[in-house]
């Protein structure tokens, strides 16, 4: 064998030798270490999961939304100005929505309840995502309501239920069909039906809708679009499909509170580690290094074998860590964090998280971790094994 | 066997172990693909915004259409209270 590469395996086996005669210490070094790589990792696989799944899933969704404002907050909005957004060139439709919060005293829930027109895409196609009929008006108007919503309220299709309007008398309506399974993640706690219905709901006059969706026949000009409905709606707030994408980006960010605890939590264990580590050997150890530049070895030698051991610690934790966030966000649905993730959100779909792992992200976590640790291993060794044997071992 | 052979045998499952989990994570992300033309429907044909994950509260369960000001418009000097507002960072500044 290359003479280079076993000296490097015995070097190795001494390192790991020497490893296991403070297995105590070391085992303790690689589980807290491994505990805040899980930390991090999980986090940062949940947010690329969600991240990734609002991407893929928001891609249709209306390229411009015109909300009305007044007094800083959102204002039911004229259908009057859809009539004024005629003269703008490239807009395919604009078709209004009716949407707003239920909220369920008795179970403490938040029911999302929204009015929809038959003039939305695909509209037509919505019978795909749902088990039993479609929504449909007069009479009790039929809704479709999300797998959450009829779990909280024990309805099947077909069945009657009533809700309260703002003057508390009752509104009738029959359980049309409920949401597949596999659309959870956007329509849990939805009670979707047609527009005419949530009006009478919310009692929202004829005139008037929560929001307008605007479709735009390029989407290549949603930004110049957006811009002249922004100077020609002076009182709105004009929102275009990039800036949903956005969102989505940024809400699940390191800047977040809970996020930065993580960060922070990381740091604080990483700097104990490296100030431990940082502040010298201790005469045990030192001893043992003079005893090995006594034997012969050299100082390329002890800095090698503390590299292998620093690398050992590091890179055992490194492995642990990201393997239990792993498993912890795609297999046990990231239930760490659950509790803060929906908060007391008594509707919530059980999250499946299947994030991509990119080799750029383990790099990443691996420079942040690993390279600083095998840094203040190795600096502290250098400084003993450059002091000559006899004054170490007298010292 | 040597220290170094018996790391290598650790490390080498290790590995196997994190493939395999990475293989089945993958079939999932697979799976989830064949649902998106599903989830394209849906969010199409009802125009949504935002991901039903949490809904305590209007900005965390619709961020997208949320100000980063409403979790303070209850009242003046109203403070943030639900436990979802330290997850999600506000959304980026909007008129």
């Amino acid at each position: 064998m290359n003479s280079a590469l076993e000296k490097h395996l015995n070097i190795l086996d001494y390192a790991l030798s020497a490893l296991w005669r403070h297995r105590l210490k070391n085992g303790g070094i690689v589980v807290v270490f491994a505990a805040v790589i899980f930390l991090v990792a999980s986090f940062q696989l949940v947010t690329t999961a969600l991240t990734e799944t609002a991407g893929k899933v928001l891609a249709v969704t209306p390229e411009i939304t015109i909300q009305r404002m007044s007094a800083g907050r959102q204002e039911a909005i004229p259908l009057a100005y859809a009539e004024k957004l005629h003269d703008i060139f490239g807009i395919r439709a604009v078709v209004p929505r009716v949407w707003g919060y239920y909220f369920d005293e008795v179970r403490g829930a938040n029911y999302t309840v929204l009015g929809v027109s038959a003039d939305m895409p695909q509209a037509d196609e919505l019978s795909r995502a749902v088990v039993g009929g479609v929504m449909g008006s007069g009479g009790q108007g039929k809704v479709v309501v999300g797998r959450a919503v009829s779990q909280a309220l024990q309805l099947q299709p077909g069945q009657l239920f009533s809700l309260f309007r703002p003057n508390l008398s009752l509104k009738a309506m029959t359980v049309a069909g409920i949401f597949r399974p596999e659309t959870d993640l956007l329509t849990a706690d939805l009670i979707a039906m047609p527009l005419v219905e949530a009006r009478d709901l919310f009692l929202i006059p004829a005139s008037k809708a929560t929001d307008l969706c605007v479709y735009i026949s390029n989407p290549a000009e949603i930004g110049t679009i957006a811009e002249k409905i922004s100077k020609l709606l002076p009182d709105t707030r004009v929102l275009t499909r990039p800036q949903i994408q956005k969102t989505y980006q940024v809400v699940f960010g390191w800047r977040s509170g809970f996020a930065s605890v993580c960060l922070l939590a990381a740091l604080a264990a990483f700097a104990i580690l490296a100030w431990d580590k940082a502040s010298g050997l201790s005469p045990e150890e030192r001893r043992e290094i003079a005893i090995l530049k006594i034997l012969g070895w050299e100082t390329a030698d002890v800095l090698a074998m503390r590299f292998w051991e620093g690398g050992l610690v590091a890179g055992l934790a490194f492995l642990l860590g990201c393997t239990l966030a792993y498993l912890h966000v795609v297999f046990f649905g990231a239930s760490l964090f659950r509790p803060v993730l929906v908060g007391w959100s008594v509707l919530h779909p059980a999250l499946s998280l299947a994030p991509h792992v990119t080799l750029k992200e383990v790099l990443l976590l691996l420079a942040f971790t690993v390279v600083p640790y095998l840094a203040v291993t190795v600096v502290p060794a250098w400084r003993a094994a450059s002091v000559p044997a006899e004054s170490a071992l007298s010292g | 066997m040597r220290p170094a052979s018996w790391l290598l045998l650790v490390v080498a499952l290790s590995l196997a172990f994190d493939a395999t989990l990475l293989a089945v994570g993958q079939e999932r992300r697979i799976a989830q693909q064949r649902e998106l033309p599903l989830l394209h429907t849906v969010t199409a044909a009802l125009g949504l915004s935002d991901l039903c994950v949490a809904t305590e509260a209007r900005y965390t369960r619709h961020p997208a259409v949320s100000d980063p000001v409403a979790p303070f418009m209850d009242h003046p000097g109203a403070m943030e209270h639900f436990p979802t507002g330290s997850f999600w960072a506000p959304p980026p500044f909007r008129r």
